[in-house]
Formats: C-alpha cells, structure tokens, sequence
C-alpha cells in the first residue's frame, strides 16, 4: 500500500510538470519561443519590404527596401533564452521613395548593449554614425518602432501567462510583458500562436491603461518550411495613423557572407543582394 | 517676367519628359527581360524651384535676394550584365547631372556633371571607382578636419540643398580589404572650394580694406593641370569593437586660396599643403562620441616667417550626438585650431597687414525635432565662436507634403563684431529661404 501510494506520490511529481508544459508553459518561454520564430528564424534572411504608411485622411506614403538579416553564429547550440537575444546583422537598401533611393542602413544588435547603426547618404559620400538609445523611434516615419523592426530583448519587460485564447479559429497563448525599467509602454499584450509561436496581435498600453498601439498579423505563410508573417499591420490608435507591412521574395538560409555588413558594402550596395 | 515663364516652360518640358521616361523605365525594369539584353536604367532625379530673399545690404550684384533658380536634376546607373568582364567585376557606370536656370545671373542656363564614373571590383578585396565623384570622409557635422575634398561655401551660404556643400572631384578611388584594416587612395585634380567672390556673396577681401561685394577684384591663381599638382588622400580605418578608428594623410594643395602670388596684381594662389589625421567614433554616454585631430602643414611655409602664406595649423574637432526620444536629437561640437609658429608670423607682418588670431575656439549645436511621422523637420544649426566673437546660424523647416513634394523654409544669418573673421565677414549675406522640390 505504501508502495502503492508512493508510485502514485512519484508519478504525479513526473505528470505535473509535463501537464504544466502542454497546458501553460513559462510565459518566459513562450516569449522567448516568440522572439525565436519571429526574428531569429533560420540563419540568414532577405525579403523585399514594402511599407505603406497611411495618415488619418487616407493619405499614402511608400517605402520599400531589401532587408539582409544575419545571425550571428556563435557555434553550438545555445538555449532558447539566450538565442532569443542574440547578436544579428542587419543591411537595409532603400528602393523608395525616390529622395531616399540608394540609402543604405546598417544595424548591428547586440544582447546587452544599445545597437550600432550606421546609415549612408549617396548624394553627399556620407556614412554617418546614428545615436542609437532611442528604441521607441518611428522607423523611417510608419508606426513600427527600431524595436519593432530588430525586436526588443525579453529580459526587458517581466512577462506574466494571462489564459488561452483563440484568434481567428488560431489557439493562442496570451501573455502580458510589462517592463522593468521605464518604457514607452506600460504594459503589452500578445497573443502567441501555440504551434509556431508566431505573434498574431500585441496591444500596447500607456500608463493610464489605454490602448494607443496595436500590431496584427495579416497573413502567415510557409517559406522554406519556416511559417513566416507576410503581412502585418501597426496601427497608431491616438494619431489614426498606421503602416502597413509586405514581405515578398523572401529567401532564407542564402549563406550571406558576413563581410556585406561593412561600411564597404554600405557605400556599395552588393547588386547580387539587394536587386 | 516673359523671359521667365520660357525658362520655366523650359524646365517643366524637360522634368516632363523626364516623368514619363521613368514609368517606361520602370515597367521594363518589371518585365523578365530576354537573356543578354542589358536592363533600361532607370532614371530619377528631382526638379526644384528655389528663392532666397536677401536680409541685408551690401555691394554685391542684386540687393533684393541672393538665390533664385530652377534646377533639374536627373540620374541614372547603368548595371552592367552578361559576361563580359565588366559584368563579372561587378560594375556600374553612374551618371548625376544638374541643369540650372540661375535668375541671379538674369536666367544663365548651366549644366553641372556631379557624378559620372565607372564603379567597379576587379578582386574580392578590391574596389576602384574612377571619373568624376563627391567624395567624403571624417568625423564633423559642417566641419571639416581631415576631408579635404572641394566644397562649396557659396551653396551654403545662401540656402541650397546641403548636397551642394560638396563639390564633385574628377578623381580615382581604390579601396583594398585586408584584414588588418580597410584602406582608400585617392588620386584627384585640383579643384578649389568654391568661395565668395563678391558677385553674389560678399566678403572679407584683404585688398578691399574690409568687406567687399563687386568691387572685389582679385585674382585667383589656379595651379595648371600637371603630374606635380595632382593630390593624393589616402584613409585606413577599421573598427574597434562599436568603435572606427581612423587614419588619414593628404598631400596636396590648400582648396582655399590662401597665399599672396602677387600684392600689387591682388593675385592669391593655393599653397602646397599637407594634413596628417587621425579620428575616432563610436558610442560614448549614450549617444554617439567622435574625436578628430588634423596637422595642417602649409609646406610653402614651412616656419611660418613668409606673411604672404598662410601658417602650419593644428586642429582638433570633438562631437557628441544623442537621441532624446521623440524624434528629438542634439548635435555638439568643438573645434580648437592653432595656428603653429604664430610668433614667426607676427613678427614678419607689416604695419598696415591685418592681423588674425593665433587660435579660434568653434562650438557647434544642432537640434532636430521630427513631427506627424517624421514629415516635419525642424531643425537650428548653431556655429558660435567665442573668441572671434561671430557666429551663423542656421535654422530649416522642411516639410514632406508626399513621398514626391518637399518644401524647406530656413535662413541663414552669418553675424560677427569683426569683419575678417570667418562669419563676420559673411554677415550681410543673411538671407531667408524657400525651396520646392518634386522627386522622381
């Protein structure tokens, strides 16, 4: 009977942890998970980006550019948590609007250190240093934020598990970050696909708890075996002004060398990427 | 006012033109093109209307403004493709060019070639661009240590587009990346800084007595083209970890006509000059951080006794840039520069020479503040100089109606207590500007 009891003491002990897996994860795994399958998929990535940016009276503004993604690779195989933040390389070329054409921006992300960037202006040979503190700047003027674009550490905001949801007949984990240190938000509100870990919605709140930001997963597709958001909305709910995000012609895996993050290609863009 | 509706009608044809070629362009950029057939390169540019009203009176040729023109500027690139050599190096031909009504000279019509050059990779570890180019480098925000590549001032002073700061040089680049560090060489023709001259900036004219406009008449020594004036500038630089740590040598002449050939002829020259530098940038107190020093080494003037040359100059620029948050930074900068041997000067000035100050202390300040998703900027550029007691500032609005329309509000309000200091010779040049401009 002891023995009996005991078993059962035992396999409870080994269950309650595998239940607690399948059913409600660390809600720092799932972000971690979240943060893996949305920046950091695969090793290298280039996509064709196409931004509309469209003010409270409708009116438009494009920007589309090619974006080089790098991970760095720092050999073995390094947790979820820690590749979640880990190093990348970024090289941006500016196809439009035509003031803007042949720009080049470059981002070097670091786990624990603000990013280096770097951006070149044709028309004058320059390649100018940019300060880099500010995460919560508008890129290139839409509603998506530097951090939006590179994505932000989860160590930043403490992350607590809300319920399961479903979203559009997609079962959701929902996840409320809210972060250690002063933000630009108070709090925010994902909601993280279960099978692929892909962020299907985020609301962003301010300190008086309104919703001012909202970001929406328009369309998922596969490429390469790796689900990958292709369309994505960010929606300013103060300003009514939002941006509207397109990948085409994504590619992963390409083998980019590590030397095109340089202030060489920077000041040549490498035709054999960016066309 | 007929002759200037024609030259607008002119500019409006060619810009038209110019609007329906790019679509064809880029329609058949779209297509699949058959094999071997070379793509259509596209063509972009911008068209701009720019008047600058003058502020102030002085001797120069119109008292009512200082910029009033019409400007089309069209470029294009032409990728090389298939398999000839220069399509497996790599290899573009790039072409900026600016046709310009210029009402200030009563509708002189110009073409200025800024870029025309073949770009191209011959090894792995080797790139060389050749032909006419803007070329840049350094550590400065308008201030300038170790680029001693041509610039206009003029363009500065009376409000055209900052790209026009920057003089284009005929010129061979090679760049070579070994692991070590990176290196550029560049072989170029002399090409001076375009300065006032009186026309339509006036300025601090030694043989004038003071400032002066058209009454300015000195002559400016152009050194002919041979091997023996050809400059040479060479950079090698390389990153230390977020850092760039950068080394630079010039060997050529002073892009400013800073010697006296001949007082009674009022013919000025540009001295042979050398300048050894060194920079470095990165990130510093959350912001950006650089530091750039430069050795200026006037070698017609070696000890600095010949009062017609201008001295050796040391220079040392300092920067910090940080981003406050909401679309808000803040750029400041000091440069100190020392003029080197300055008691040998003095000593072999004469008594009715001017004297200028052995050093000058340059602060800097730039604020920058985007609004409605960064299609408003505003911005105050701040040169203040406390011991030559003058200053310029300079401040914009610019506003991006569309992806295709801009228009930019600024002035530009040079001031000082001396006349012969570098911006209190500028101060009645104070003008306010506006500018239109539709991208293509």
């Amino acid at each position: 009977m002891i023995k009996l009891l005991g078993m059962v003491f035992i396999g409870l002990c080994v269950i309650q942890p595998m239940s607690f897996a399948q059913d409600s994860p660390k809600p720092e795994e799932i972000i971690a998970k979240s943060r893996l399958a949305f920046y950091y998929a695969a090793d290298d990535m280039k996509v064709k980006i196409l931004m509309e940016l469209v003010d409270k009276d409708g009116r438009k503004r494009i920007r589309e550019l090619t974006m080089l993604r790098k991970d760095d690779q720092n050999g073995g195989q390094p947790s979820f948590a820690e590749a979640s933040k880990g190093r990348q390389k970024y090289f941006i070329y500016f196809h439009q609007p035509a003031d803007v054409k042949d720009m080049t921006f470059m981002v070097y992300k670091y786990p624990d250190k603000d990013a280096d960037r770097w951006l070149f202006i044709p028309a004058i040979d320059l390649v100018k240093r940019i300060a880099a503190n500010d995460k919560f700047s508008s890129f290139v003027g839409s509603d998506f934020t530097y951090e939006d674009v590179s994505g932000r550490n989860p160590d930043e905001d403490a992350h607590t598990f809300l319920r399961k949801d479903q979203l559009d007949g997609r079962d959701c984990f929902v996840v409320e970050s809210t972060p250690k240190q002063v933000s630009e938000y108070a709090k925010r509100i994902s909601w993280i696909d279960i099978t692929n870990f892909l962020p299907l919605k985020e609301e962003f709140y301010d300190k008086q708890n309104e919703l001012y930001r909202q970001f929406e997963a328009g369309e998922i597709q596969v490429i390469d075996g790796i689900p990958t958001i292709t369309k994505r909305v960010v929606k300013n709910l103060k300003s009514g002004h939002w941006t509207e995000v397109s990948f085409a012609e994504i590619k992963y895996n390409l083998g980019i060398e590590d030397d095109i993050f340089s202030e060489r290609y920077l000041r040549r863009p490498p035709v054999q990427w960016i066309k | 006012m007929d002759k200037i509706n024609g030259r607008a009608l002119f500019i409006i044809l060619v810009a038209g033109t110019a609007f329906f070629a790019v679509p064809c362009a880029w329609a058949a950029s779209g297509e699949p093109r058959p094999k071997g057939r070379a793509a259509m390169p596209e063509l972009h540019g911008f068209a701009e209307f720019a008047h600058g009203l003058k502020l102030s009176d002085d001797n120069t040729k119109r008292d009512d403004f200082n910029l009033l023109e019409q400007r089309l500027q069209l470029k294009t690139k032409y990728l090389f493709e298939g398999n000839g050599l220069l399509a497996r190096k790599n290899s573009s031909l790039n072409f900026k060019g600016d046709f310009t009504v210029d009402e200030y000279f009563s509708g002189k019509t110009d073409f200025e070639l800024r870029e025309f050059n073949l770009s191209t990779t011959p090894y792995d570890w080797f790139d060389l661009k050749a032909g006419r180019q803007i070329l840049t480098w350094g550590t400065g925000d308008y201030l300038f240590v170790n680029d001693l590549f041509p610039k206009d001032y003029v363009s500065f002073f009376i409000g055209r587009d900052d790209e026009y700061l920057k003089k284009p040089s005929d010129a061979l680049k090679v760049s070579f990346y070994p692991s070590l560090a990176n290196v550029d060489f560049v072989v170029s023709k002399f090409e001076p800084n375009t300065m006032p001259e009186g026309d339509r900036v006036s300025f601090f004219d030694s043989f004038q007595g003071g400032i002066a406009g058209r009454n300015s008449d000195r002559d400016l020594l152009e050194p002919p083209l041979q091997p023996s004036h050809l400059e040479y500038a060479l950079r090698t630089y390389r990153n230390l970890r977020s850092h760039e740590l950068a080394f630079y040598y010039f060997r050529g002449l002073d892009k400013n006509p800073a010697g006296y050939n001949d007082e009674v002829a009022r013919r000025l020259f540009y001295p042979r000059l050398d300048v050894y530098g060194t920079s470095l940038r990165g990130p510093a107190f959350g912001g950006i951080g650089n530091i750039e020093f430069g050795y200026y080494n006037s070698r017609e003037d070696p000890d600095g006794d010949n009062r017609l040359i201008a001295n050796s100059i040391f220079k040392v620029l300092t920067g910090y840039e940080k981003d406050l948050g909401n679309d808000f930074k803040i750029g400041l900068q000091y440069l100190y520069e020392q003029t080197v041997d300055y008691d040998n000067y003095s000593a072999n000035l004469l008594p009715a020479d001017f004297v200028f100050d052995e050093s000058r202390h340059l602060l800097t300040q730039r604020i920058t503040k985007l609004y409605k998703n960064q299609t408003i900027a505003v911005s105050l550029f701040n040169f203040y100089s406390p011991s030559s007691k003058d200053g310029y500032v300079r401040p914009t609005i610019s506003y991006n109606i569309s992806d295709q329309w801009k228009a930019a509000l600024g002035a530009n309000l040079p001031w000082g207590e001396d006349d012969l200091t570098e911006f209190g010779q500028m101060k009645r040049n104070k003008n306010v500007y506006v500018r239109f401009k539709y991208s293509f």
